[in-house]
C-alpha cells in the first residue's frame, strides 16, 4: 500500500450549472418571455430627480441618497480601521490588508510629489479619492437606478403600468414594456406630475423615476470636489508663503522693473488666474462625464443586448471608476504640491 | 423648413452628433499616450510600474478632452 494512495473526492460541478441557467434565465426573459421581463428603455435625464424627501424645506435628490450611502460606508471603513489598529495586530488580514495597500499606495504618490509637505497635504487627497471610489463602486450594486417610484411621461414614449404584488398598503409595480403609450407633447406647462403621492392617481403612460442614482453622475457633486481641490491649492500657497502668495497671479515687480518681458510675464501671471478657474471646469467634468457616460452606456446597452454584454461592461465600469478617482487624486496632489514649491528661484521656509 | 419647431429639434440632434467629432483627436491622443508607453516599458522593462501608472494617467488626460466634447453634445441635446 503506498503512502501516496491519496483518496479522490467526487466534485460535483454545480456552480457552472447555477451561471448557465442563470444566462439561460436571462435569455428566456428577454427574448421569448412575456413582456413583463423585458428589460426598459432607459430615460436619459441629465439633472438629478428629486425623491420626494424635504428636510427642512430642502428636496433631497437620489445622488444626494447615493452620496450618503457611500458616506456611511466611508465612516464604518473608517471605525473599523481604527478600531484593528488599535487591536495591536501588525499583521492585517483580508479587508484591513486591502486597505492598508490602497492606504501606502496614496501615501507613495503624495509623497512622491510632495517631500516634505506630504504629512499635511496627504489628508485632502487622500479622502477625496476614497470618498470617489466608494460612490463609483456602490452605483454598480444592482438596484441602483432602476427601482424608483413611477411617474407621468411628459412626451415621449412610456408603458403601461403593471402591478406585482401590495404588501398592506404599498402597491409595487413594473412597467410593461409590451404596452408602449405614447404621449403627445403638451404645449402648456401646467401638469404637476411631480407629486409625492405617484401611487394615487396611477398614470398611464409611465417612467421609472429612480430613488438612488450614482453619486458622480451628478454635476453638482463633481464640482464640489473640484472647487474644495482648487481652493485647497489656494489654502496651501498661503500656509507655505504666507500672503505674498497671490504675487504668483499679480506679477507687479516683473511689470514694473521689467520691460517687455516684465509685461509679458505680468500677462502670464494674470493669464494663471483663468487657468485656476480651468482646472475647476476640466476636475468637474471629467469625473462627471466618465461615470455619466458609462451610467449611459450600461442602460442602453442592458435595453439593447440584455444577455452576454452587460458583465463586461461591468467590468468597464469598475476599472473607470477606480482609473477616474485616481486621476482626481492624482491631479489634486500634483496641484497642491506645486502650489507649496517656490517659484523664480526664491527660497521661503 | 414649414415646421420650425421640428427644425430645430432636428438640427439640434445634429449639432450633437458633430459635436462628438471632438472625440477624433481623442483617440489618437490616446493611442499616442499608449504607445509611448508601451516603447517605454519595451525599452525599460525594469521600470515598468512607474511606466504604467504615468500611462495611464497621460491616458485619462487625453481622455478627458473627449469627455468636453461629450459635455458639450449633452448641453445641447438638454439644456439647449
Amino acid at each position: 500500500m503506498s503512502v501516496t494512495e491519496s483518496v479522490v473526492k467526487k466534485r460535483i460541478p454545480v456552480k457552472r450549472w447555477i451561471i448557465l441557467g442563470l444566462i439561460a434565465l436571462g435569455a428566456y426573459a428577454a427574448f421569448f418571455g412575456p413582456s413583463l421581463l423585458k428589460p426598459i428603455s432607459p430615460v436619459v435625464v441629465l439633472p438629478p430627480e428629486p425623491t420626494g424627501l424635504t428636510i427642512f424645506g430642502f428636496e433631497i435628490t437620489n445622488t444626494i441618497l447615493a452620496t450618503l450611502i457611500a458616506d456611511i460606508l466611508l465612516i464604518l471603513m473608517a471605525i473599523g480601521a481604527y478600531r484593528f489598529v488599535k487591536r495591536g495586530n501588525l499583521v492585517p488580514g483580508g479587508f484591513y490588508n486591502a486597505f492598508e495597500t490602497i492606504v501606502e499606495f496614496l501615501w507613495n504618490s503624495v509623497e512622491g510629489s510632495a517631500g516634505k509637505w506630504a504629512r499635511r497635504i496627504f489628508v485632502i487627497p487622500a479622502t477625496i479619492f476614497l470618498l470617489i471610489f466608494t460612490a463609483n463602486i456602490v452605483k454598480l450594486v444592482p438596484g441602483f437606478e432602476s427601482i424608483g417610484r413611477i411617474k407621468q411621461v411628459e412626451e415621449g414614449t412610456g408603458y403601461a403600468p403593471v402591478k406585482l404584488l401590495s404588501i398592506g398598503s404599498l402597491n409595487i409595480l413594473s412597467i410593461d414594456k409590451g404596452q408602449p403609450v405614447k404621449v403627445q407633447e403638451l404645449e402648456s406647462e401646467g401638469e404637476a406630475s411631480q407629486t409625492f403621492e405617484a401611487e394615487t392617481g396611477l398614470c398611464t403612460a409611465c417612467e421609472v423615476v429612480p430613488f438612488l442614482r450614482g453619486s458622480a453622475t451628478d454635476l453638482n457633486f463633481t464640482f464640489a470636489l473640484a472647487v474644495i481641490a482648487v481652493v485647497m491649492t489656494q489654502v496651501f500657497g498661503v500656509w507655505a508663503f504666507g500672503l505674498p502668495y497671490f504675487e504668483k497671479f499679480f506679477q507687479l515687480r516683473q511689470l514694473v522693473s521689467g520691460g517687455l518681458f516684465g509685461l509679458i510675464n505680468f500677462a502670464v501671471g494674470l493669464l494663471e488666474v483663468i487657468l485656476e478657474f480651468a482646472k475647476i471646469l476640466s476636475f468637474g467634468f471629467r469625473l462627471f462625464g466618465n461615470i455619466f457616460a458609462g451610467a449611459l452606456l450600461l442602460s442602453i446597452v442592458g435595453a439593447l443586448t440584455a444577455v452576454a454584454v452587460p458583465p463586461f461592461l461591468y467590468l468597464f465600469e469598475v476599472f473607470f471608476g477606480i482609473i477616474q478617482a485616481y486621476v482626481f487624486f492624482l491631479l489634486a496632489t500634483v496641484f497642491i504640491s506645486g502650489a507649496t514649491v517656490s517659484h523664480h528661484g526664491e527660497e521661503h521656509h | 423648413m414649414n415646421d420650425p419647431i421640428a427644425f430645430v429639434a432636428g438640427l439640434k440632434l445634429l449639432g450633437a452628433g458633430l459635436a462628438m467629432l471632438g472625440a477624433i483627436g481623442a483617440g489618437v491622443g490616446v493611442g499616442l499616450a499608449a504607445a509611448g508607453g508601451v516603447q517605454a516599458m519595451g525599452r525599460n522593462p525594469d521600470a515598468a510600474p512607474i511606466i504604467q501608472t504615468n500611462m495611464i494617467l497621460g491616458m485619462a488626460f487625453a481622455e478627458a478632452v473627449a469627455i468636453y466634447a461629450l459635455a458639450v453634445a449633452l448641453i445641447i441635446i438638454f439644456a439647449a
